[in-house]
């Protein structure tokens, strides 16, 4: 189990590591070389103790199935992806330019809707969405910021374009798979550190806390903050109790916390009650608050809406900024670009096909075989389908709920997502996969140095979520490499 | 610090320090069977009910043989307090406040769990039964000492100190009650010693014994020692101190006056008196004490009963 750049199977589309077989991209040959160099007892060893560490550091996701959930080991891929720092500039800028107006353009939703009014964004899809809060109009959250936090499904095509695939604006989650990969690498494969200037990722978490105090409602060095999660059955719980450790930040849950008459949110300490400043909340935003949302809700804190209105906690991601994260809305993230910045978009957008449009959805019932057509609010890859990959049945049943509710559904073409070699059972293959960045912003903005590489394990597939068999691997920004 | 995340740190310790003074029972209690005569009446059903199991054993097992007592202690997840249970409690609690503890502790709690799940077949079999309790002993006290060497002396530590020393005041009670008891047969046979030199092998004392009190383990020296010792770590004294150092860190005070009461029977009792009469009513006494305590301690700490009312007495102080 060597990997031997002259016998990679590529796949035809583009592989982040190799031209063709034999050649690999500018700046990828030291790590071909050095995969090269391992004797297959070698490969296997550093493979196993990457097996270990991660089952003794208990790193985990929970996947929910019919015979109860399951908590399995966060499987990880060993040949890292490389990004030249120039590329990664580039990208970078892209990403930033589209945060800053998809957090205008919310902004803009619960205020004037002067985007609707200028005829750019059309009023019906609001009326459908359903992640707009009427509890949130004529908020005014610091800096006018809304989305806080977002992390970014990038895809490269055939032709090496990089494409945003959807902006995740609700909970995302992976960030800590992110800072664990590296951790890994770092701690398995040192000398390939020593060959390469590799950008460092550690500085998120200390930005995420900066980011998040700069919300406090009160002056002061040290505000409380906490993360607040649906609890240690939650598939991201992993994540919510890291990022709360790295920041010193309390872990909390709904029941933890109490709203007063005072209209400030209080912990329940082993003092009695402590006011909080700042909520980075991990549940959605449906549940936060069974007075304003779901009553049916045990994950909330009555009255946190309260609260958060007027201005006695910071919220991060802000309640209805979920409005922006919906593969409908997704489509007229150009348009916004130009409308609220007046700038060109620098990331282009997966040609798509919005079904509420009359000609767009005959073209998607017509190619269902072709395109991959999405709901407009799941998240996780659940409800979609891949025509390419579908059955007859398949299609007939999705051409029936299209019709049933065309705003609910779009439809892209079947890219050939790029490639990145990876350790199969027994030989070293090409396998899909994507990219998710993280962005921040409140006063300032922050982008993380690459992201989570998530990886389709199974052959062929195009599905990286890590709820249907995805992977993950380091990402590496690399300076130097042209 | 979260009430919730007090009561996990209380609880997390007390479970594993009921998994190791578990693990030393039964290891203490193998050794010594192999000393008593063939057919003594010490047998596998004393040692459930030196840790108050023996009802919940007979519900699911019929006989007291060295399989299904070892099985039923060791492994049994039906067991609220077999070894297995308490360190896949006390995993899970770790998992719930992974933020306030340094991180390897998480990965060495997670791999205490991990070995042990792997290995506890092995535990039930005689020969290999030392060698895998002796590992889990090893690898509960390296989180221990990992603990003691990174950790801030912050709250959350004082709770770990609180719960793991009501563990163990708890458990040395309970050995010394249930062991004189069936120590009482053989009162002036040759097995006297012996008998109650393998309560001090039982919770680990016999060499501190034999170097501060002398060679012979007699009755009433034995109790002094366990009871009331000041420095001796698995003493209900030295524990109380431990419990009140650790108050003396965390806010309230209705704790500490429950405390004092305990320390007071303890420190004034007389030894020579209860070895001869009465050490049941002793040991039970300390034991309700404890449950009192516990109450106590979880009233004070994690139930925050009246929010507003706190909140209001909270506002008065600034």
């Amino acid at each position: 189990m060597k990997i031997d750049c002259g016998h990679y199977p590529l796949m035809g589309g583009f592989d982040e590591l190799l031209e063709a077989p034999g050649k690999p991209r500018s700046g990828a040959g030291e790590l071909c070389d050095f995969f090269a160099g391992l004797t297959p007892e070698e490969l296997e060893a550093r493979h196993r103790a990457v097996d270990a560490a991660i089952m003794a550091a208990g790193i985990t996701f929970t996947v929910y199935s019919e015979a109860g959930n399951i908590d399995r080991t966060w499987p990880f891929d060993v040949v890292p992806r490389i990004l030249s720092k120039a590329e990664w500039d580039r990208i970078e800028a892209g990403l930033k330019q589209r945060l800053k107006a998809l957090n205008r353009f919310i902004d803009d939703l619960y205020h004037g809707q002067q985007i609707i009014r200028d005829g750019v964004f059309p009023a019906e899809v609001l009326a459908d969405s359903k992640n707009f809060r009427e509890a949130c109009i004529g908020a005014n959250p610091p800096f006018g910021v809304w989305a806080h936090i977002c992390g970014t499904d990038l895809v490269r095509d055939g032709d090496g374009t990089v494409y945003v695939l959807e902006d995740n604006l609700r909970v995302p989650s992976g960030v800590s798979y992110m800072l664990e990969n590296r951790q890994l690498m770092k701690r398995l494969f040192p000398e390939l550190f020593a060959r390469y200037d590799v950008l460092p990722v550690d500085d998120y978490t200390a930005q995420l806390y900066d980011m998040l105090a700069s919300l406090s409602p009160r002056a002061g060095d040290r505000p409380e903050i906490a993360v607040l999660t649906p609890g240690v059955f939650n598939s991201a719980y992993f994540e919510h109790s890291y990022l709360a450790q790295q920041m010193g930040a309390h872990l909390v849950e709904g029941p933890d916390l109490v709203v007063l008459d005072d209209d400030c949110v209080y912990m329940k300490t082993i003092e009695g009650l402590t006011r909080l400043d700042v909520i980075y909340r991990r549940v959605d935003d449906e549940f936060i608050d069974p007075e304003a949302f779901r009553a049916d809700s045990v994950l909330g804190v009555p009255g946190l809406m309260r609260a958060w209105k007027q201005g006695k906690v910071g919220i991060a991601n802000a309640p209805g900024s979920g409005v922006a994260d919906d593969k409908v809305v997704y489509a007229y993230v150009p348009q916004m670009i130009c409308y609220y910045l007046d700038e060109e978009p620098i990331l282009p957008n997966v040609p798509s096909y919005l079904c509420m449009h009359e000609a767009d959805c005959e073209y998607v019932l017509a190619n269902l075989d072709k395109l991959v057509v999405k709901p407009a609010n799941e998240s996780g890859g659940y409800g979609m389908l891949v025509g390419p990959k579908s059955t007859s049945d398949e299609r007939a049943r999705f051409a029936d709920l299209i019709r049933a509710n065309p705003r609910n559904y779009m439809a892209q073409p079947t890219l050939s997502l790029s490639t990145v070699p990876t350790l199969c059972e027994d030989a070293i293959e090409p396998r899909h996969v994507d990219l998710r960045p993280f962005i921040l912003q409140s006063k300032d903005f922050y982008v993380t140095h690459g992201g989570l590489t998530r990886v389709a394990l199974r052959r062929g597939s195009l599905v990286v979520n890590s709820s249907q068999g995805g992977g993950s691997k380091d990402t590496w920004i690399v300076q130097g490499v042209c | 610090m979260l009430a919730r995340v007090g009561e996990n740190l209380y609880w997390m310790a007390r479970y594993l320090e009921r998994a190791e003074d578990t693990a030393r029972l039964i290891n203490a209690t193998t050794m010594m069977l192999m000393d008593m005569p063939r057919g003594a009446s010490f047998g596998w059903e004393d040692l459930l009910r030196v840790v108050g199991l023996d009802e919940a054993f007979h519900t699911l097992y019929d006989e007291a043989g060295e399989m299904a007592v070892m099985s039923f202690l060791i492994q049994d997840e039906r067991n609220p307090s077999s070894i297995f249970t308490c360190i896949r409690h006390a995993r899970e609690n770790t998992r719930t406040f992974r933020e306030v503890l340094p991180r390897e502790s998480w990965e060495w709690v997670n791999e205490l769990y991990l070995y042990t799940s792997t290995h506890l077949g092995h535990a039930l079999d005689r020969r290999t039964r030392f060698e895998v309790l002796t590992e889990i002993i090893r690898r509960r006290q390296a989180v221990v000492g990992l603990l003691a060497g990174t950790m801030s002396r912050d709250e959350g530590f004082q709770f770990m100190r609180l719960g793991r020393n009501m563990e163990r005041a708890d458990m040395t009670t309970r050995v010394l009650d249930v062991s004189y008891a069936i120590n009482l047969p053989y009162q002036n046979s040759q097995y006297y010693d012996l008998v109650w030199m393998s309560v001090l092998h039982a919770l680990s004392a016999h060499q501190m014994y034999r170097r501060y009190v002398g060679v012979h383990a007699r009755g009433h020296k034995v109790l002094a020692f366990l009871l009331n010792d000041l420095k001796f770590p698995r003493s209900v004294r030295h524990c109380l101190h431990e419990i009140q150092f650790a108050l003396d860190e965390l806010p309230g005070v209705e704790p500490m006056r429950h405390l004092q009461g305990m320390l007071n029977r303890v420190d004034q009792a007389d030894y020579r008196a209860l070895a001869a009469n009465g050490l049941h009513g002793f040991c039970d006494d300390i034991q309700a004490r404890l449950a009192d305590l516990n109450t106590v301690i979880s009233q004070t700490y994690f139930r925050v009963a009246h929010p507003q009312k706190m909140a209001q007495s909270l506002f008065s102080l600034v």
